[in-house]
């Protein structure tokens, strides 16, 4: 019996270190190359002479923070701005029966049904036409394809599961619509906020195609901005190494920072028990 | 503490009309038990009361004054949810100090902490005030609801059935508790209810609610005596009325009514007002109404009795149903829980004339009662309230 757990464990211990080498090694070697000057980047694999001229030209002679921060301020106000217009947005759909409420549910939803880059030609044109075209608005306001449905769909779910009398308990307790909103249900919706807002901010911040597409010279995001370092010579693998390792910072931190939230949050209901 | 009228209230969900017309007058101080069975719209009507539903038509005023408008924080009830609505982040304590700490009604913090360990003594939950709702029992969850409600001074106690998950031990206790606390405030409640236990020996007046009408309004006496028709005949009383077809007969100048079956007859009291309704009513066919403890049964063969056989003995903690099938109808009768009876045995039961209510065969509507005790008794208590 013993042995059979043993070797039981360590099939399972295998499989998973087979599966964490699987889905880290791509980082790993991105990070690696960060470190190798270009003589080295095609002639090594893991022993070279590691260099932080990458790092140098990436971050101290170029403008790369400011497409980190051009990359803030879209994501940030994006999520923002899905937050304040989503979060009505789902108690609306959770509370109040009006005609078509699933059809405009599913529509919010079949925004994040069709591809990027079908969307982003004929956008193109309309932001071209109305002036939105490489502005901070412009991109903060397409982005609410990418937030808005993920932030509605988990917390109508959690507005949902609240019952109805609770908001009336509180009603009856003296709280007006307002206090009932800020005191008694964002307490009981905050799981599913955080971790709907942090999803959303990942994906609007690792979106390619719309800043792509829809902004250039003004208004640069450090996606688009990583492509700079194909040069018309050669391309600088080592600072297109940098470029997206220290972009693909933040999202690795609030991922790890709230692992344990992400998962139950968006699984979970509001109320349990 | 304030009155509380409702004057022509209807209230629809879609097509469904949840409250037809609904007039009520609560007064100051009573103990008002809305009663009927699941699907009436007694909750509903909890809640126009409460301003957490609209009606279409209708006004509700408080102390005369018009309160339609007013939004629920700012009519000062206190609700008690069936589903408890207990906030599920907060502990016991915080449940039952909101609405002592909401902006309407604030107090200060040495206040909150006495009056939220008095109701949770009350309530004998005094030592659950540190968890959350989500660790305790459905009782515990309905104690911590009521003490929420109880820790303020509303102009009326709204509950919806408030008691309806405890054990019945408990259940009697608190039954106690809220009409000793009713009494002891001076406050007004308004309490819905689908126990009829609960409802005679809460309420001071009981509304019969069925299918968002209210279908009689009267003390417990006058919903048990004089029930205005069949439906409250038979939802008031456990065990159930026993309710027979009866005809009215004339011979020779007497008057019978015959039931059960053919032949049997039933001479009515002579000087009773009952004969004069009946044939005031200008039908002879009735539904007999006979309460289960006022019908006699024998084992011994008797002639003159109605003759049957044992359906069923079933008890019901200190007394016993006894069900016995006559023809294709059926007798509750209340007998002693130590009864020797087999089943399909021979019963003989007589019904007693002198204590049957008198509906109409087709409307169903109360025309009179035989017991004229019973009708001497309301009138007394009536006027006896009437001095008051």
């Amino acid at each position: 019996m013993r042995r059979k757990r043993m070797i039981n464990n360590a099939v399972k211990n295998g499989l998973l270190a087979l599966y964490a080498i699987f889905a880290l090694f791509p980082l790993f070697w991105m990070v690696l190359i960060s470190f190798k000057s270009d003589a080295q980047m095609f002639n090594t694999t893991f022993i070279f002479d590691p260099t932080l001229e990458n790092y140098e030209a990436v971050l101290l002679r170029t403008d790369y923070f400011k497409y980190f921060f051009d990359s803030v301020i879209v994501s940030v106000i994006a999520v923002l701005v899905s937050v304040l217009a989503g979060v009505p947005a789902a108690y609306a759909l959770a509370r109040y029966n009006f005609k078509k409420k699933e059809d405009l549910a599913f529509t919010i939803l079949s925004f994040r049904f069709a591809p990027e880059i079908l969307v982003v030609l004929p956008l193109f044109m309309i932001y071209q036409k109305i002036g939105l075209y490489d502005t901070y608005f412009g991109l903060i306001w397409v982005y609410q394809l990418i937030t808005m449905p993920l932030l509605i769909w988990v917390i109508r779910g959690y507005f949902e599961d609240i019952s109805v009398e609770i908001e009336h308990a509180a009603m009856v307790d003296g709280y007006t619509w307002w206090q009932v909103f800020l005191k008694r249900l964002l307490p009981l919706i905050k799981p599913g906020l955080v971790s709907a807002s942090l999803l959303a901010f990942i994906f609007a911040w690792n979106n390619f195609t719309f800043p792509l597409m829809l902004s250039g010279t003004k208004v640069e995001t450090i996606t688009v901005a990583s492509l700079k370092y194909i040069a018309s010579d050669t391309v600088h693998y080592g600072q297109m190494a940098v470029a997206a390792t220290v972009s693909a910072l933040p999202a690795v931190i609030f991922a790890l920072c709230i692992q344990k939230h992400l998962v139950r949050g968006l699984s979970f209901g509001a109320v349990k028990g | 503490m304030a009155k509380i009228e409702l004057l022509n209230i209807t209230k629809r969900f879609g097509k469904f009309t949840a409250l037809d017309n609904v007039n009520l007058e609560i007064k100051d101080n009573e103990f008002f038990v809305l009663f009927g069975p699941a699907g009436a719209g007694k909750t509903t009507l909890l809640n126009t009361v409460a301003g957490l539903v609209m009606p279409e038509e209708g006004l509700v005023k408080f102390n005369g004054e018009i309160m339609n408008k007013v939004d629920p924080s700012h009519r000062n009830v206190a609700m008690v949810f069936e589903n408890y609505a207990l906030y599920p982040n907060l502990t016991v304590y915080e449940n039952i100090a909101s609405p002592l700490r909401s902006p309407l009604y604030k107090k200060d913090d040495a206040t909150i902490d006495k009056e939220v360990h008095r109701v949770a003594k009350i309530l004998r939950i005094d030592h659950l005030v540190e968890r959350l709702p989500s660790q305790l029992s459905n009782g515990q969850k309905q104690r911590v609801a009521i003490g929420r409600a109880l820790v303020r001074n509303p102009n009326v106690f709204l509950m919806d059935e408030p008691i309806a998950h405890l054990d019945a031990k408990l259940r009697h206790h608190m039954r106690s508790e809220l009409k000793e606390m009713q009494s002891s405030f001076n406050s007004t409640v308004i309490y819905v209810t689908h126990d009829f236990l609960e409802a005679v020996s809460l309420g001071d007046r009981i509304a019969i609610i069925n299918e968002g009408k209210i279908v009689q309004v009267g003390t417990r006496e006058e919903v048990y005596y004089t029930p205005c028709n069949e439906f409250v005949a038979t939802l008031v009383g456990e065990p159930e009325i026993n309710l027979v077809d009866g005809r009215l007969v004339v011979d020779n100048g007497k008057y019978y009514v015959e039931v059960m079956q053919k032949g049997y007859l039933m001479p009515l009291p002579e000087n009773s007002g009952i004969i004069k309704k009946l044939v005031d009513s200008g039908i002879t066919e009735y539904h007999l109404g006979f309460r289960p403890n006022n019908v006699k049964y024998t084992f011994q063969k008797q002639d003159g009795l109605l003759r049957g056989t044992v359906y069923s003995f079933e008890s019901i903690g200190n007394k016993a149903v006894l069900i016995a099938k006559i023809g294709d109808q059926f007798l509750r009768m209340i007998a002693p829980n130590d009864l020797q009876v087999k089943l399909d045995q021979d019963v003989y039961v007589e019904l007693p004339i002198s204590k049957a209510t008198f509906f109409n065969a087709q409307t169903t509507q109360f025309i009179g009662t035989s017991d004229e005790a019973a009708i001497y008794r309301l009138v007394q208590e009536q006027l006896s309230k009437g001095v008051q």
